[in-house]
């Protein structure tokens, strides 16, 4: 690790040089604590991943542009055992004790909320990224955005225009009890049936469930032509697997976090071709000329594709930092200002905020398409056709 | 007479320094302090039951976390403190709802009994919360972070007050004789089932008010978090590396644990739960009477 990040610094101070710059600026510290241990470990590496990549390009580029004038970026990290108690001390010591110049977003939404009071109380602009609740627009706008288009309400009420814009009239809803399964659910169900889309089978598991052949012979059994899975990443793999196994028939298949991992294709291969997910970015959408280079680049520096939504995310939020910081420098009021205001070229395509919300970007679905993720609802943004899933 | 000695004067400084602390006005300083004064309230109030009468408790956050959700359902309607005391309330008569039965089994049923219950309560409220459409709560307008700690601190005042009352009252001294011989004491005459109950009702009412207060510091409510088990194990960590032997115990237990961790995280973030683990079985080893116990063996040689 350390040896990495010596080498890491190394290709900077060359960069540097090799930029003509006479004397070496100081480095931009930007602090941010990660859930490395804990019940979310899983997730963070595509967020880590993602960050990073950024460091090393901003670095390689000679900087980063503090109003005009590049310094090398560098990251202060620490653990907070995904626990949001731990990450509010974090970022408590990160802005008072580590003085940090900057500040990056933690992983998940309980942790984002619980920073948002603290972001006030110190004034300090954090630009926020893995969290999705409708919650989120109830935090106080100021110090914090979410550039998600992931917010349940939407969600419920798109995914359930796009099943019937493919002709579904009947779903299986099989949900995790987990806060974000059970609020996009909450708005599922009344949209489907607004839609005239009955609701055979509706069953929650629980989030350690380690077999799913009851529920799946059940969704079988009922002949429903959707399955919708609102799965957490340990049983969407788990769900892939057994839907295999018993031979799930229904041709719209979703399944909701878990999907974009990279390792998910890796390990599930050829039978999770023409799954749906919930994810707003692709590198194939032509209108973003971004969002190439960056897959190309995670996954040359990395050996596998990013996650189409954490590390798009994490991105994107770095992307928007900097570009603010391009024009307000380190100022926190001037940067606060910016991010508020301003529009953002970023991977994902333009990015503008009303309050905490990213309005620019649509709620979106992906899916799985030969080894591709490619966004297929809605039309505005859709980067291929649906395809129904005719087998595993 | 030194032991005396010792409390009289340490016992008084800490409060003095504990006071002092918020005008040090560094947030940082008062976060750490924050965290110490919780886990003093909670050990201590562990130990009001646990190290007293030898029946070790597995699932003490029950109180915790049952604590902080009825905090959440009544913030805001009532004013705060009230909402606080509310929250107090339940744990303790959630604590004699269930301790009737609870407190029949001894032994390693106990420990897995309370393990069992505080895992069943969690699954519960989840299921409430689900079924209400709630899937998490926010807090806006939590006070500052010098008013929680100020409470915090008084909870931890309190609950060491409540430690030392009960051990020098008749019911303390019933309590230990529960520990050393449970049908002895009954033989005499002692009314074991009630001294028990009240213990159990004594101990609950503190973590619910802490799982209240600890709500406004992250001004956030999600059932699995409020009852995360990791919360039992350290109390009950605390008390062993403390020593479970006085009310000095779970204060030495909390300082050192949370300022080994304070020093340890930031520095070893990956070792840091290795390393306090084998600082666990270290202390289990070589020093089971735990960091007051090293003090006493001290004052005995004076």
């Amino acid at each position: 690790m350390t040896l990495l990040k010596k080498l890491k610094s190394i290709i900077a101070a060359g960069a540097v040089l090799a930029a003509g710059v006479a004397q070496a600026e100081e480095p931009v510290r930007i602090g941010y604590s990660m859930s490395l241990t804990g019940l979310f470990a899983q997730a963070a590496p595509s967020q880590v991943n993602a960050y990073e990549l950024w460091e090393d390009q901003v670095n390689a580029a000679g900087g980063l542009d503090v109003g005009g004038v590049k310094r090398p970026v560098e990251f202060v990290t620490y653990d907070d055992q995904s626990n949001p108690a731990n990450a509010v001390r974090i970022y408590e010591k990160l802005i008072t004790e580590d003085k940090v110049d900057l500040l990056a977003a933690p992983w998940s939404t309980p942790i984002h909320l619980a920073l948002a009071p603290i972001l006030s109380r110190h004034k300090f602009p954090m630009v926020g990224n893995t969290a999705a609740s409708v919650q989120l627009r109830e935090v106080a706008p100021g110090y914090i955005w979410f550039p998600t288009a992931v917010i349940p309400d939407k969600v419920g009420e798109e995914l359930a225009a796009f099943m019937k814009s493919k002709g579904v009239t009947s779903a299986a809803i099989l949900s995790n009890v987990l806060p974000l399964s059970q609020e996009i659910k909450s708005f599922l169900v009344p949209a489907l049936e607004k839609q005239g889309i009955a609701v055979p089978v509706n069953e929650n598991y629980p989030p350690d469930i380690k077999d799913l052949t009851t529920l799946l012979t059940q969704t079988n059994e009922s002949g429903a032509d959707a399955v919708i899975m609102l799965s957490y990443p340990s049983d969407s793999f788990l769900f892939a697997a057994q839907a295999k196994e018993l031979g799930v028939k229904a041709p719209f298949v979703l399944s909701l976090i878990g999907a974009t991992f990279g390792s998910y294709q890796q390990a599930l291969g050829e039978s999770v071709n023409n799954i749906v997910t919930v994810g707003h970015w692709s590198p194939n959408q032509a209108a973003w000329p971004k969002a190439k280079p960056f897959f190309d680049a995670y996954k040359a520096k990395y050996n596998e594709a990013p996650d189409a939504l954490d590390s798009a995310l994490a991105y994107m939020s770095m992307e928007i930092l900097q570009q603010a910081v391009a024009t307000a420098g380190l100022d926190k009021e001037k940067i606060r200002e910016a991010v508020s205001t301003m529009t953002f070229d970023t991977i994902n395509g333009p990015i503008k905020f009303e309050g905490v919300q990213n309005t620019m970007t649509p709620t979106s679905f992906l899916q799985i398409q030969d080894g591709s993720l490619e966004l297929v609802w809605p039309d505005s943004v859709k980067t291929k056709d649906f395809r129904p899933k005719t087998g595993w | 007479m030194t032991k005396l000695n010792l409390d009289i004067i340490g016992g008084p400084l800490l409060v003095l320094a504990g006071l002092a602390l918020p005008f040090a006005g560094a947030d940082y300083l008062m976060g750490i302090a924050f965290n110490l004064a919780m886990w003093i309230a909670l050990t201590q109030s562990w130990s009001i039951l646990s190290a007293m009468t030898g029946y070790v408790s597995l699932g003490h956050v029950v109180f915790c976390g049952i604590g902080s959700y009825v905090f959440i359902l009544t913030n805001g309607t009532l004013p705060m403190p009230v909402a606080l005391a509310c929250a107090g309330l339940a744990a303790g008569v959630m604590a004699l709802v269930i301790g009737l039965p609870v407190l029949r089994v001894r032994g390693p049923y106990f420990v897995i009994l309370t393990f069992g219950l505080a895992e069943l309560a969690k699954n519960v409220i989840v299921q409430i919360e689900t079924s209400l459409g709630q899937f998490s709560r926010l807090i806006f307008d939590a006070p500052a972070l010098d008013t929680l700690y100020f409470i915090m601190f008084g909870l931890a005042v309190a609950s060491t007050a409540a430690a030392v009352l009960v051990r020098h009252s008749k019911l303390g001294r019933g309590l230990v004789a529960i520990r050393e011989n449970e049908e002895a004491a009954e033989a005499i005459g002692v009314p074991v089932t009630r001294l028990k109950l009240i213990a159990f009702v004594v101990a609950a009412i503190i973590p619910g008010i802490v799982g209240g207060v600890l709500l406004l510091r992250t001004s956030y409510f999600e059932a699995a978090q409020a009852f995360d088990p990791v919360i039992s194990f350290s109390i009950v960590t605390m008390a062993i590396v403390g020593g479970m032997g006085t009310v000095r115990g779970p204060i030495l237990g909390s300082l050192a644990f949370v300022l080994l961790s304070e020093l340890l995280w930031a520095r070893f973030p990956q070792l840091y739960m290795i390393i306090l683990g084998a600082l666990l079985i270290l202390f289990i080893l070589f020093m089971p009477r735990g960091l007051s116990g090293l003090f006493e063996r001290r004052e005995a040689r004076r």
